[in-house]
């Protein structure tokens, strides 16, 4: 009987977590799981972190993406500070022990592949054949 | 002598015995070959002609003999004494590439005697030698740092050289092409004996003797030869190098190509090297029919113009009048709009001189099913009376190895040593080793032997003919005359009199020789393919397709300027598919990028009419295709697609066309002399315009730049400027013209 | 048509896989048959040599894929020997090269690279007869390329001092 009382609870805990049923049905359309924890912090590009020691290790710590970017999220977007706590790396998120921050350190940037922005390599050889070039006008 | 006397006697005695022999038997057993003499190289019996070196008959029973000075194209030097072998009972070693061969020789080549000989000569050769493998361009394919690993010792007993240094001679600059570092010379003489006996000038040479002893010019100048690159590869060390390959890469890491040069119309066998798809280099290749193994300077050098000025990308012209890059689609789409819309008659082709076989053939079938019959070259040649209607009007009959045979040759409106150097070669090697005589009608150019100057008019032709010249007697005389006709004559305006009374001599002086398959007419063209565009039925000239005022033009590699603009219908349609942005290129409309010679495997057909494939070294560069793959596509596009997908498809069709491609390398003969001989009409009236019967190129300035490939080098810009500063070098001297 | 000679010995089992020319999909039921028909026979009759009349076709084994196999032309051929050195061992042995593909700059260093796992083969015969059965034998298209060989001339010493020839040397 207990089993089915924690079983509501969770779920409960998880349309609140979740901000109600609507909300609930959107959270497992974008990321397919049911969780609900506390709020760690938010990082200057939207992502929300969570903790909840309920669960195993490697599920315990997760982030939601911002509603701006969609479906088109993926890990490259975490900024390197909160990929230490997400990954177990440091038992501190960034907004308990911030990081010091470096003139020389560049912005984080996510993986433009398959978009636009993308890098396409160029050939950085010497050209081995010079090229006509039509006379102007 | 005295004491030879019996054995002369002797040898007498056997001959009168044979021969009574022979006349008694009066068998139809043809004459006995002459006496082989036997000789045993390491006990190994051969037996070979008397008169052969011993280094021959080691190399006949398949023993290489190491050598330095000895080279079997040049005369015998013997002062390397490299090839030092034991005879049996003989004092001393004897330098086998001078010791003629005797009766019963025992020759020893691997004896305690010969390789202590070896080894010593090594360490002399040695003492003065730098040690400077590592940065030598010569490393890895250089004769003495092989036959010093095989042959030499590992230590010297020469110590003074850790006191005094080893010797140093200054280098010397004699030209753009050949980079001299003259501490590495180990006096050969190769170079010399190769400039004096082969190229014919008397540049090369030594002064002073012992240690002094130096090769150069004595006083520096350029070694002004066509033919100058051959002494990179003669020598056996890096004293003598290629210039522009300096650095550039080593032999082992090159890929070796077997291929055919397009620079002139002799088609010399070459060997392309390879490295990062990159033409690092041209070396000769043997082949005793053409090039032996000498090619000319066009031939080695002029490959840098493959990477200059070259078609990457397809072009069409922009309403304001630009060449703008555009993609393959739409220049196929901007030529189909138009040609749909012509009349067939309205289509023509040009191609140049350079063109390979396939493209040729798919250029012609292509317009032929569009309904044109318009396809020509741009090197002319006389139409009048049998024309090019039977093969052997335009094709060199006697080939070129049959100089050998000749032993008169009269050259009309020719100057061979600019062009075709190798065919000069052959007739210079075959002046020497016999009694040719050389005559001339032309211009009194440099031809590097001794020859009669007739004159440069055109009667002089005709009282030849008519046997009112001293010269039609030496003719009839001779047992086996050439006449070598010029293309560049038959460049003018009604040069067909020149064609038809050259033939006319040629065919009056084959009909009355006694030799019963001797060919004395030949024409020695200068565009790589001319033979095979003529067999591919090409109109020769580009007159008749003028007058038909074209409106749609397709320009095949054609960039000599023959054609242009106001030779066309008003706003005509101009396709360029070539390799470089020359003339061509920029009056077309639309360019289509194509490959050079050593981008695609190609068949081209030299001026004896012989078939030779040319195979690919490297990738046409960007987006450029082979020709005849550019012409199959574009025929798709036209609505007239070529049956023919595979390259071998290709030749088979070259094959349908003329039996010339069937056979690569080999000559294709042509005969019906006679015939095309009576179908000539004697024409009275018309005789050339103008016309001393000169040759286009008089001196060595002229040749190096020739044709696009040529024309983008910047090598040949180099030897250009060369030349123009060694005329104003007072210490050379002035050609003769 | 190239005979392959089989020595009839231990070694008969693999020996019979290799005369064996039906194409693969038959191999497995015809070498289990000839297995059992080898097993029948009299062990006095086991050395004896047999020569199969037989064009010798390992192309459907060797595990090459058809498209080399089928597009592919070999040249055979004599390489030229290297024109800066006197050596004369390149001539002495027939080669066999495979038809040109395309090749393109590799961007990253400039060198060239190519998708043709052949164009590296470098094979050595000591005659075209040896050549060219190797080719049947792995069903390529072949074409020989005629040697090209010096022809020696007579050459004396004394042509260097002739008094009357144009052989006369002005540098000797």
């Amino acid at each position: 009987m207990a089993k089915y009382i924690e079983k509501i609870s969770n779920a409960l805990k998880i349309v609140k977590h979740n901000g109600g049923i609507v909300g609930t049905y959107l959270g497992l359309y974008r990321r397919d799981d049911f969780k609900w924890g506390t709020f760690v912090g938010e990082d200057k590009y939207g992502n929300k972190y969570y903790k909840n020691d309920y669960f195993f290790m490697g599920k315990s710590r997760w982030v939601e993406y911002p509603l701006s970017v969609g479906h088109d999220y993926d890990a490259s977007q975490i900024p390197s500070e909160w990929h230490r706590w997400l990954q177990y790396i440091a038992d501190e998120p960034p907004t308990q022990l911030p990081l010091p921050h470096r003139p020389w350190m560049a912005d984080h940037t996510e993986n433009f592949s398959g978009t636009s922005r993308e890098y396409v390599p160029y050939s950085t050889t010497r050209p081995k054949v010079e090229a006509w070039v039509p006379p102007k006008k | 002598m005295l004491r030879l006397w019996p054995l002369r006697q002797i040898s007498r005695l056997q001959n009168a015995i044979s021969l009574t022999q022979q006349a008694c038997n009066k068998s139809s057993v043809p004459a006995p070959s002459p006496e082989l003499v036997e000789v045993f190289v390491d006990d190994k019996q051969v037996f070979v002609e008397p008169g052969t070196t011993v280094l021959q008959a080691c190399a006949a029973a398949g023993v290489e003999i190491p050598r330095f000075c000895y080279h079997d194209r040049l005369s015998i030097a013997g002062n390397c004494r490299m090839c030092l072998v034991e005879v049996e009972r003989s004092a001393k070693p004897v330098a086998s590439c001078a010791m003629p061969v005797m009766k019963g020789m025992k020759v020893k080549t691997d004896s305690p005697v010969t390789r202590k000989a070896r080894e010593g000569v090594m360490e002399f050769l040695l003492v003065n030698h730098p040690l400077d493998c590592p940065i030598c361009d010569q490393g890895g394919e250089c004769d003495l740092q092989d036959q010093s690993m095989a042959f030499g010792s590992d230590r010297s007993r020469f110590t003074d050289n850790a006191f005094t240094g080893k010797r140093a001679v200054e280098d010397k600059n004699i030209g753009p092409l050949i980079k001299t570092i003259m501490t590495r010379c180990i006096h050969c003489t190769r170079c010399i004996r190769f400039a004096s006996e082969i190229a014919g000038v008397e540049d090369l040479g030594t002064s002073g003797r012992g240690t002094e002893m130096q090769v150069g010019t004595y006083v520096e100048k350029m070694f002004k030869s066509e033919m100058s690159g051959n002494v990179i590869d003669l020598c056996p060390v890096g004293a003598l190098t290629s210039k522009p390959y300096a650095f550039t890469a080593r032999p082992w890491e090159n890929r070796r190509i077997e291929s055919v040069d397009v620079m002139d119309a002799v088609g010399s066998n070459i060997v392309v090297c390879m490295r990062s798809n990159e033409v690092m280099r041209i070396l000769p290749r043997l082949n005793e029919d053409i090039n032996e193994e000498w090619i000319s300077d066009k031939t080695r050098f002029a490959y840098d113009g493959l990477k200059r000025q070259r078609l990457t990308t397809p072009f069409v012209r922009s309403g304001t009048g630009e060449l703008v890059p555009a993609d393959w689609e739409s220049a196929f789409v901007k030529i189909a709009e138009r040609v749909n819309a012509t009349d067939g008659d309205l289509i023509a082709g040009v191609a140049g001189g350079q063109v390979d076989a396939e493209a040729l053939i798919a250029l012609k079938d292509m317009l032929n099913r569009l309904g044109s019959e318009s396809v020509c070259t741009e090197e002319k040649f006389p139409m009048t009376n049998s024309g090019i209607d039977f093969r052997s009007n335009y094709i060199m009959n006697t080939t070129i190895s049959g100089i050998e045979e000749s032993d008169l040759i009269l050259l009309v409106g020719t100057n061979p040593r600019l062009e075709a150097p190798l065919v000069n070669a052959r007739i210079r090697k075959t002046w020497i080793n016999s009694d040719l005589c050389v005559t001339v009608l032309g211009a009194p150019v440099d031809l590097s032997y001794d020859y009669q100057y007739l004159g440069d008019s055109f009667e002089l032709l005709t009282d030849i003919l008519n046997d009112k010249h001293p010269l039609a007697k030496g003719l009839k005389e001779a047992s086996k005359p050439m006449i070598i006709l010029g293309s560049a004559v038959l460049q003018g305006e009604n040069s067909g009199a020149i064609l038809d009374t050259v033939k006319s001599l040629s065919e009056k002086l084959r009909a009355g020789s006694e030799q019963e398959d001797w060919k004395v007419f030949n024409v020695l063209h200068t565009q790589a393919n001319q033979v095979g565009a003529l067999d591919l039925g090409y109109a020769p000239g580009v007159d008749a397709m003028k007058g038909s005022k074209p409106s749609v033009l397709f320009l095949l590699g054609a960039d000599a300027g023959t054609v242009k603009r106001e030779d066309l219908y008003e706003n005509a349609l101009v396709v360029y598919i070539g390799h470089h942005g020359d003339y061509g290129a920029q009056i077309a409309d639309v360019v289509l990028p194509a490959a050079a010679y050593t981008e695609k495997d190609a068949v081209y057909v030299n001026t004896e009419g012989r078939a030779q494939i040319g195979r690919q070294a490297v990738s046409p560069p960007g987006m450029a295709r082979q020709d005849w793959k550019i012409i199959r596509a574009l025929s798709e596009m036209l609505g007239v697609t070529l049956p023919y997908d595979k390259l071998s498809d290709v030749r088979a069709r070259l094959g349908e066309v003329s039996p010339t491609f069937n056979h690569a390398g080999q000559v294709e003969d042509a005969g019906f002399f006679n015939l095309s001989d009576s179908a000539t009409v004697p024409r009275k009236e018309s005789r050339p315009a103008v016309q001393p019967l000169s040759p286009a190129l008089l001196s060595l300035r002229d040749f190096y730049m020739t044709d696009p490939i040529s024309r983008a080098s910047l090598t040949m810009a180099k030897c250009v400027q060369a030349v123009d500063d060694a005329e104003k070098n007072p210490y050379s001297k002035p050609e003769q013209s | 048509m190239a005979s392959a000679v089989v020595r009839l010995a231990g070694r008969l089992r693999s020996c019979a896989r290799l005369v064996n020319t039906r194409p693969m999909s038959s191999a497995t039921s015809a070498a289990g048959s000839t297995e059992a028909a080898l097993d029948t026979v009299e062990p006095e009759h086991k050395d004896i040599t047999i020569t199969v009349d037989e064009k010798m076709d390992i192309s459907s084994f060797t595990g090459v894929p058809d498209e080399h196999i089928k597009t592919r032309t070999v040249r055979i051929f004599v390489p030229a020997a290297n024109a800066m050195q006197s050596g004369t061992f390149n001539p002495r042995r027939w080669r066999m090269e495979f038809d040109e593909r395309q090749r393109w700059e590799n961007p990253l260093m400039g060198w060239s690279s190519t998708g043709d796992p052949l164009s590296n083969t470098e094979v050595n015969f000591m005659s075209k007869e040896d050549a060219i059965a190797f080719c049947e034998k792995n069903g390529w298209d072949w074409f020989i390329e005629a040697e090209k060989k010096p022809t020696p001339k007579r050459k004396s010493y004394g042509a260097n001092f002739s008094w009357d020839k144009r052989t006369r040397r002005s540098t000797k």
